[in-house]
């Protein structure tokens, strides 16, 4: 389909938004297309020639995509974003207009992806923005969600409704870009409440876990982070080796702290071979190993936002430390002395006996010592049954 | 591309707006605009520590934007110096004035600082003006925060204070971003000839305000139940992250996150003043953690730990303080020994956490103000 002239172009567009085609009318709108390269579209006055050359409401889409256009090519994101912020109110103006169908939606999708696309490239570009031009992307994408939301008296095949994840998908990037995960919460409760969750397209639900399964690793909630994460990687498609990663990232270091650990294979197969280290360290109980691989990763693991569980991580590695106490003394009253020697030989030389036996009453008060400490013998007398139960049992 | 520079030049706490309009200057250069002075001498609303031997000295109250009433006021509104010398006046001067009820003094200072906050704010100070005046604000939410803590909720209410000071620090700390940011645009070749000096670490080390670290150490230790304070000390830059007292502020955090009370409460003893005071405040919470952990480790029908071992464990200024924190947990203290029988069972999950007892070893107790203003850590 040419696109040639600006009439030309006017004209197809309108001809697909009178023929319902969705899809098609999202692609003509989209800033990806190769529509986009076309000089003709880039007149100095589009407002003027688009005007009245088209149906009321899209005659408005039409020019503020086709500023935003015009302004990319020139460099001016900030301009940019405005304007296509000024298109998505376009659209949600059509969305309200169109009542009992739901075909516009691909358009919205589009028009709402690159809004966030737009505005995470001139936050970037324009320094002390803080955040400032996501966060009002963020509310143009709450203006949509608002029309989608609210439209629940319409059959289930023809709901806007079943746009309300792709939307949340997008305000969760957004939000977890400026750090505002609080604000994530009422989006999570709308989807959860949702009955149409099995309607919504795969891909979405598994955008959707990834988000929420960090979200509640970050809310050390490490078992319902597992849950969506795995959910996560188990249904994402295989050849999306660098989504398949993103996931591992989080969901690798959750799985430690719940006693499972990866198979060196799967770390080699999505490069995450940082991770193979810090597993024998954290096997092995070596506390300075773990203080090592931090500093030598610190910048990966601060980056992905999982520094402060690979610290969790050494209350494992404790857990490790003191069982090979166990097994060594063969006994099961085993003097906190022994516990804090091993802690001491693991570079913890501050350790003292107080703290030692804090460390350990933790680890009973958690599940992971079956025992008790007498504070008058120094002792720590374990159970003689399944002492250490495996970290995958609690 | 003049958007942009608007966008640079908006002060980003609390503007919404990504296209900035002009901001209003203020031309008061009383403490208080002429107006409120008539108004309040007339109406006899001078507050008690406005009158000064020849008459009164007034400070501009604290007043809630209403809808129709236009805040944007030159005449209204004091320019940063005069706000400089307001907020000396009030912390370095009035809070000497003896004789004053202390719940009383808190109130009159927090209204007249939270009217400069407001003046602030209508004028969009720069971040380098912010900075000046918000830190000695920081100070003095903590130092009374924790002086007044045990006052009753109609002296003195922890959960405003708590916010006022919440408000403080991430509006500093904000500013300190954005002048961080300011500079490396500034100066790029000055950033990549400090990359290349950085070898060389002895020497590259920037300027840096003490003040600074300490607001970062307090933020950390004011928020210890989360951990966003903790991500925000990782992205620090290294330079920052390598200062002695913010990395004990972090690292105390840190013992927090994993139920090291033996560690946290170690660590504590090198805190200054103000950090202690912070860390202070969360004594009821790491105390009820620790006992109730504590039930199912030494869980046991005959062994007891001793109270004096309990009071040096977690911060009791008292075996008696220790003793009744026990007994409010449900957990048994067998006289004769004059220990804790620490029970799993009867450990009482549901009640509410004790009531906060100042610590006698706080050093802000003993001290004025003026003492917590000035010092660097």
């Amino acid at each position: 389909m040419s696109t040639g002239s600006l009439n030309n172009y006017i004209q197809t567009v309108e001809r697909m938004y009178r023929l319902f085609e969705g899809e098609e009318l999202s692609r003509l709108l989209s800033l990806r297309d190769s529509h986009v390269a076309n000089k003709n579209l880039r007149s100095s006055d589009i407002a003027s020639l688009v005007e009245g050359n088209c149906v009321a409401p899209l005659d408005e889409v039409i020019i503020c995509h086709l500023l935003c256009v015009k302004a990319l090519h020139e460099k001016g994101y900030l301009e940019a974003y405005s304007h296509q912020s000024q298109c998505v109110v376009a659209i949600v103006k059509i969305l309200q207009n169109q009542k009992e169908q739901n075909w516009c939606l691909p358009l919205m999708y589009t028009v709402c992806l690159e809004l966030r696309l737009v505005a995470q490239k001139a936050e970037a570009l324009t320094a002390q923005s803080d955040g400032k031009i996501l966060e009002k992307a963020a509310e143009s994408l709450l203006s949509c969600f608002r029309v989608c939301a609210a439209d629940n008296r319409t059959s289930d095949e023809d709901t806007k409704r079943l746009g309300m994840l792709y939307l949340v998908n997008q305000l969760l990037k957004v939000y977890f870009r400026i750090n505002k995960l609080h604000l994530c919460k009422p989006l999570i409760r709308a989807i959860d409440s949702s009955p149409l969750w099995h309607q919504f397209p795969l891909a979405q639900q598994i955008t959707y876990r990834y988000f929420v399964g960090r979200k509640a690793m970050f809310d050390s909630e490490y078992s319902a982070a597992d849950d969506f994460l795995s959910f996560a990687f188990l249904k994402c498609h295989r050849r999306s080796h660098k989504n398949k990663r993103l996931i591992l990232t989080y969901l690798i270091p959750v799985k430690m702290l719940l006693g499972y650990m990866p198979t060196e294979d799967l770390l080699e197969k999505y490069d995450l071979l940082q991770f193979l280290d810090l597993i024998s360290v954290v096997k092995n109980g070596d506390l300075r190993g773990i203080d090592r691989i931090m500093e030598e990763h610190e910048s990966f693991f601060i980056s992905a936002g999982i520094y402060l569980i690979v610290e969790k991580l050494k209350i494992i590695a404790y857990r490790n430390l003191f069982r090979k106490v166990y097994l060594v003394e063969n006994n099961h009253q085993i003097d906190i002395a022994s516990f804090q020697a091993a802690l001491q030989m693991m570079g913890q030389e501050d350790v003292d006996s107080d703290e030692t036996q804090c460390i350990v009453a933790n680890l009973i008060f958690q599940g992971k010592i079956k025992g008790y400490i007498s504070y008058q013998h120094k002792k720590v007398v374990v159970s003689k049954q399944n002492a250490f139960p495996p970290l995958s049992s609690l | 591309m003049s958007n942009t520079r608007d966008l640079n030049e908006t002060p980003l706490h609390k503007n919404n707006n990504i296209v900035n309009e002009i901001c209003t200057k203020g031309i008061c250069m009383e403490m208080c605009p002429s107006e409120e002075v008539i108004l309040r001498v007339k109406e006899k609303m001078v507050h008690v520590l406005e009158l000064t031997r020849s008459g009164h000295k007034l400070v501009k109250c604290y007043c809630r934007s209403a809808a129709n009433s236009n805040m944007a006021v030159p005449q209204l509104l004091r320019p940063f110096r005069v706000l400089s010398d307001t907020v000396h006046y009030l912390l370095l001067e009035i809070s000497n004035r003896s004789n004053i009820k202390m719940s009383v003094m808190y109130d009159f200072l927090d209204d007249r600082l939270r009217a400069v906050r407001q003046d602030m704010t209508i004028q969009r100070l720069p971040p380098e003006e912010c900075v000046v005046l918000l830190e000695p604000m920081i100070r003095f939410y903590i130092y009374y925060g924790y002086r007044l803590c045990d006052h009753p909720i109609s002296e003195f209410d922890p959960v405003l204070n708590k916010k006022y000071l919440l408000e403080c620090m991430k509006w500093f700390l904000n500013c300190c971003d954005v002048l961080q940011n300011t500079d490396k645009v500034e100066d790029d070749v000055d950033t990549i000839l400090t990359h290349f000096n950085s070898l060389d670490i002895s020497k590259t080390r920037p300027e840096l305000s003490c003040d600074r670290i300490l607001v970062e150490s307090l933020y950390i230790l004011c928020n210890l139940d989360s951990i966003h304070p903790l991500y925000r000390y990782l992205c620090l830059p290294n330079y920052l992250k390598r200062v002695s007292a913010l990395k004990l502020a972090y690292n105390i955090a840190i013992a927090n996150i994993k139920c090291n009370f033996i560690k946290i409460f170690k660590l504590s003893r090198k805190l200054c003043p103000l950090t202690f005071s912070a860390l202070c405040l969360h004594h009821p919470m790491i105390q009820r953690r620790a006992l109730q952990a504590m039930s199912f480790a030494y869980n046991s029908q005959y062994l007891t730990v001793p109270v004096e071992v309990l009071k040096q464990w977690l911060a009791f200024n008292s075996y008696e303080e220790a003793r009744s924190t026990c007994m409010h947990y449900g957990l048994k203290v067998v006289k004769e020994k004059h220990g804790v029988c620490f029970n799993k069972h009867t450990f009482k999950v549901d009640v509410e956490q004790h009531q906060l007892t100042k610590y006698y070893q706080a050093k802000v107790l003993q001290l004025k103000l003026e003492d917590v203003l000035s010092y660097t850590v």
